[in-house]
């Protein structure tokens, strides 16, 4: 429940003042419609006997019909308003959910952050994401606004019609309400949801691994698990739609409960002589026009355990990093020390090192220990261990190249100065180290406009383009994860002399099967399986 | 926006004809029951007004109220059974309609797959064919009761006062009028805001697979500002078309308050006896005043449904289109049933004449082979000769377009393409590690077998070592936790534990570093020596080298 809470308040947080005014005008709408079936029931039969007692002339007909009028208008236009503003106030809600997001993510260790690779987690949290877009508009909202309309009707009714009507209406709609949407939210929609997961992974699984499983003569069997998977998925929707249809007929008897519990009430105070006819009847019409209060507040509710669920899964929980203090080097310190059993490297601004090593060995766990996204024991950069550092001076002094380098969805220009804006001219000079600029330049420039991910380029040219993004930085340490990967040994020799050409005085370590033995590098470090 | 045509109706005919035909006696039977829910509310009306009428008359409010309200609440309950029931029918003709198609959907993209790709099809099937389901649903019942609850509270009002039914008769057509304008504008908002959201989600995946990048750039902070000023962007963009959308669908609202308005209205000055027409020549009475203000809101309810519902139609329609586009896909089956079954008998041999292998709208050369027991040979020649495509036929995947295929002795075809994969082991170019324990995925056909020598002879035991969990890891999507090459390793310890007289290895050696590659090569080797023969799809030169025997397919 807690997540769940905290989302809440996140997405209340970013537009409080929209969604105030939009929960105002909620319960405008529920308040105008109460009063509209109300005062035109009391109207009818206010005038019915009057009618009858044949003193309807002396009756005043203007203001009970203009009440009508206005608030058959009124209800109209607060409604538009209120659509418009809670919209406006969703729309920012998601934005604001999918920053918080963002920014939470970003505290993630390297692994943490690689698994945002893969699709299928990609996928959960886009779902997730997507669950709680309904928290405050069909959920938060109506509740709130609801609750607000049953206490001022209770309140109004009471002075109107007697407590004894107003009573009845509340106890018949509140805590049947209550009750049966408390139940409704224990619908087992997030099965549903974790069902509906797995089918999505074992269609993905058996499409993608369909030749092994057509080898091992496993085809058929793969699609009874399949069909397993899809038996199940069903049967929890089945479930959810069954707590939910059962809420909605519990619900449909409520409103007929409270208008006869109304009914039943004014009978009363009409034999005890404290009210008159068309005052005992105002209740049964607010008591019917109040469904309007509680029935939409089901389909919030049957998703309550998936929001919920989503929630969990996308809260922080232990992500945060351990903030160091550190955000100036150690006088005479070196750029870089590794000091650990059975391997040690020491590295000065202007030195650059090819660390070598077989596949499995440890490169990449190194470098990322290095650059602060895991755990670290014996690396000093600059004097100082990397969890010490602050995160913001770090990535000044430190810029590195991961092994599967992701670009973004944009332009060339959006991915160069990812970090900040820069100078066209440090752009190209960068492009032009990372041997890319005859290529960006045939592609139409800065602002030729690249795929989801970078689609549009090569491996090699994605990897050049991320290094041409790393030099920018203009790092006093620069990282490079298997930089001339994809690239053919003529280019390779030139991406590696144009990065060392390009930050003369940083000290460069690089990962690398191939190449290590180009004169770009002072020494090498070899790392032992 | 519904495109006009002759093209349209007729997919729109289809997709009826395909979704909703099947389930039509559910549906006829889900929209009785719908619209007998509906029809009791006049019952329960009429009880609320005669208790009025009587207290009006003076008769004692307990002995009218009681009744009544036993009535009502009555009526409210076989009103909730009835819709209940009708709730019942409606989602299990969803549940069917969404059963068959995903059954045959998955049923066919698992053996013959088409181009869309894996992710795309699991998205259809868990995603968006539940999306069918408010089709079924919503909107049909909707279309039940629309056709019928309005008419007989029409009739009932008219009975009692003609400038009430008219009242109705000229607020209702016009809603219909309305409606199709405010169902497509409903349909275009819900479809902009979508679209926002699809974009808006679009963009955090981007990010997200791009985070590491953004937090070793130190561009956290500015690619989150930068993220809220674009979704900030969208917003604006996205409230001015719901200005307008909404204002549209406002004027539905406008109609069916007015209406309500205006019956109160009339009723309250006839019966003050200030009009005195309209009730069919005798006087209004109370009771009937009351009556005619409750089931007014009623009459307008359905149309309000029904274009609440209106974009789920749309949203079937376009479903069913997908599907359409996915029935009319080209594909390639595989020879044989692909179940399990006895291995081909009789000495091993492979031998191809004259073959082709066909795949979806092309056919590719298979080249002569002839192939003994421990044989090796390399299939060499460009990306996109049909290396993999001749690799795939000869282990039965492929259908032949053309020539034939030999395997120990009999014709690779339905009959034997099952029996023939029982003795060959297959090595695709590219791992996939679904969500299974490592040692349920080396061991394909469920032996049993202990993995620990295969991984052994395909030099990947240190892998399995290194693993924090061994053979019980998950290996998950892309392989994550093991480097590319150690994917191969460990696929070449799975054709190890498949067994067998042949393996079929697709690029064994493509992306590796030259170290990682001789690791790689001689695991194949090993197998080799012991006894079994060997075919690769190669352009690596060591990897020609080390098998001694090429042959090459032009492209």
């Amino acid at each position: 429940m807690r997540p769940l809470l905290s989302a809440l308040r996140l997405l209340l947080g970013a537009a409080p003042w929209a969604m105030a005014r939009g929960a105002a005008l909620s319960l405008l709408v529920l308040l105008m419609g109460a009063a509209l079936l109300g005062l035109s029931g009391w109207f009818i039969a206010a005038t019915g006997l009057a009618g009858l007692a044949g003193i309807g002339i002396a009756f005043d007909v203007f203001r009970p019909s203009a009440g009508v009028r206005f608030l058959a208008l009124g209800r109209t236009a607060a409604r538009y308003g209120e659509r418009l503003l809670t919209h406006d106030a969703t729309l920012r809600a998601l934005s604001a959910l999918r920053v918080a997001l963002l920014r939470r993510f970003a505290a993630l260790d390297a692994r943490g952050l690689a698994r945002l690779r893969g699709e299928g987690a990609l996928t959960r949290i886009v779902a997730d994401v997507d669950a709680l877009d309904g928290l405050v508009l069909r959920l938060a909202l109506p509740v709130l606004a609801g609750l607000a309309a049953h206490l001022l009707v209770f309140a109004a009714l009471g002075w109107l019609a007697g407590w004894p009507v107003a009573l009845a209406v509340l106890l018949g709609w509140l805590p049947a309400a209550a009750l049966i949407l408390w139940r409704l939210g224990r619908a087992p929609s997030d099965e549903a949801e974790a069902r509906g997961q797995a089918l999505w992974r074992g269609v993905i699984d058996a499409i993608r691994d369909r030749d092994a499983l057509i080898l091992s003569g496993r085809l058929a069997a793969a699609e009874a698990g399949l069909a397993d998977l899809d038996r199940a998925a069903r049967a929890a929707a089945a479930a959810v739609d069954r707590a939910d249809r059962a809420a909605g007929a519990a619900l449909s008897v409520l409103a007929p409960v409270a208008a006869a519990l109304a009914l039943l009430a004014g009978a009363a105070l009409i034999e005890r002589g404290a009210a008159g006819v068309a005052v005992a009847g105002i209740g049964v019409f607010v008591a019917l026009a109040l469904a309007e209060t509680v029935l939409p507040l089901r389909r919030g509710f049957g998703e309550l355990g998936r929001m919920a669920g989503a929630a969990r899964r996308l809260s922080p929980g232990d992500v945060a990093r351990a903030a160091g203090g550190a955000a100036e080097p150690a006088p005479g310190a070196p750029a870089l020390e590794i000091r650990r059993g059975g391997f040690a490297l020491r590295l000065m601004p202007g030195e650059a090192v090819a660390l070598t090593g077989a596949s499995g060995a440890g490169k990449t766990t190194i470098l990322m220990e290095i650059a602060g996204l895991l755990p670290a024991e014996g690396v000093a950069l600059w004097g100082r261990a990397p969890a010490d550092w602050t995160e913001g001076p770090l990535r000044d002094r430190l810029a590195a190249l991961p092994q599967r380098s992701a670009l973004i969805a944009g332009t060339v220009r959006d991915n160069l100065s990812l970090s900040g804006p820069v100078p066209e001219a440090a752009l190209w000079a960068a492009l032009e180290a990372a041997a890319l600029a005859g290529t960006v330049r045939a592609r139409g420039g800065l602002d030729a406009r690249l795929g989801e991910g970078g689609a549009g380029l090569s491996g090699g040219e994605a990897k050049r383009l991320a290094l041409a993004r790393a030099l920018i930085r203009k790092p006093s340490l620069l990282l490079l994860d298997e930089p001339t990967e994809g690239l053919d040994a003529a280019t390779a020799a030139r991406v590696l002399e144009g990065a060392r050409r390009a930050l003369p005085e940083a000290a460069i370590l690089a990962a690398l099967h191939r190449g290590a033995d180009h004169p770009v590098f002072t020494r090498r470090a070899h790392l032992g399986a | 926006m519904e495109e006009a045509g002759e093209a349209a109706r007729a997919r729109r005919r289809r997709a009826k004809a395909r979704i909703i035909a099947p389930v039509a006696r559910e549906l006829r039977a889900a929209g009785a029951l719908s619209v007998a829910a509906g029809a009791v509310w006049p019952a329960q009306a009429a009880a609320i007004a005669w208790a009025i009428s009587e207290w009006a008359a003076g008769a004692p409010p307990m002995q009218a109220a009681l009744p009544a309200a036993a009535f009502l609440v009555l009526g409210g309950l076989l009103r909730a059974a009835l819709g209940h029931a009708a709730g019942r029918l409606h989602f299990r003709a969803a549940d069917r309609t969404i059963a068959r198609e995903r059954a045959a959907l998955i049923g066919r993209e698992a053996r013959a797959p088409s181009a869309a790709g894996s992710a795309a099809i699991a998205a259809l099937a868990v995603q968006k064919l539940p999306l069918l389901q408010p089709w079924i649903t919503r909107y049909q019942a909707a279309l039940a009761r629309v056709a019928a609850l309005p008419l007989l509270l029409l009739a009932l009002a008219f009975s009692l006062s003609w400038p009430v039914g008219l009242t109705l008769l000229v607020a209702g057509p016009l809603i219909p009028v309305f409606m199709a304008l405010v169902g497509m504008a409903a349909e275009a908002a819900s479809r902009r805001r979508l679209d926002e959201i699809g974009s808006m989600n679009s963009m955090l995946m981007d990010r997200l697979s791009a985070l590491l990048d953004i937090r070793l750039l130190g561009a956290t902070e500015r690619v989150s500002a930068e993220f809220a000023a674009r979704a900030e962007a969208l917003r604006e963009r996205t409230m001015a078309v719901l200005r307008i959308a909404f204002l549209s669908s406002t004027v539905l609202e406008l109609f069916s308050a007015l209406g309500v308005a205006l019956v109160a209205v009339f009723v309250g000055f006839t019966l003050l006896g200030e009009i005195g027409f309209g009730s069919w020549g005798r006087p209004l009475t109370l009771g009937e005043g009351v009556f005619l203000l409750l089931i007014a809101p009623e009459f307008f309810q359905p149309l309000r449904e029904l274009a609440a519902a209106w974009h789920d139609r749309a949203a079937g329609f376009a479903l069913v289109e997908e599907l359409e586009a996915l029935d009319a896909a080209p594909r390639a089956a595989p020879l044989g049933r692909a179940a399990e079954a006895p291995p081909l008998p009789g000495p091993f041999s492979l031998k191809a004449t004259g073959a082709a292998a066909a795949l979806p709208g092309r056919a590719t050369p298979l080249p002569e082979i002839a192939l003994g027991p421990g044989g090796r040979l390399a299939l060499t020649g460009p990306s996109g000769a049909g290396k993999s495509a001749a690799l795939a036929a000869l282990a039965g995947l492929l259908p032949l377009a053309a020539g034939r295929v030999e395997v120990c002795g009999r014709r690779l075809d339905d009959e034997s393409a099952d029996g023939w994969r029982a003795r060959i082991a297959f090595m695709p170019q590219r791992a996939h590690f679904p969500d299974r324990p490592l040692r349920d995925w080396l061991d394909p056909k469920g032996g049993g077998a202990d993995p620990a020598p295969a991984l052994a002879l395909a030099d990947a035991a240190e892998i399995v070592a290194r693993l924090p969990e061994g053979l019980g890891a998950r290996l998950g999507e892309t392989g994550g936790g093991v480097s590319g090459g150690e994917a191969r390793r460990l696929m070449v310890a799975r054709a190890v534990m498949a067994g067998g007289d042949l393996l079929l290895a697709d690029e064994p050696t493509a992306d590796l570093d030259p170290e990682t590659a001789a690791r790689v090569i001689a695991a194949l080797m090993a197998l080799n020596r012991e006894g079994r023969a060997l075919i690769v799809a190669t352009h690596d030169p060591a990897l020609i080298a080390a098998m001694g025997a090429s042959v090459e397919i032009p492209a």
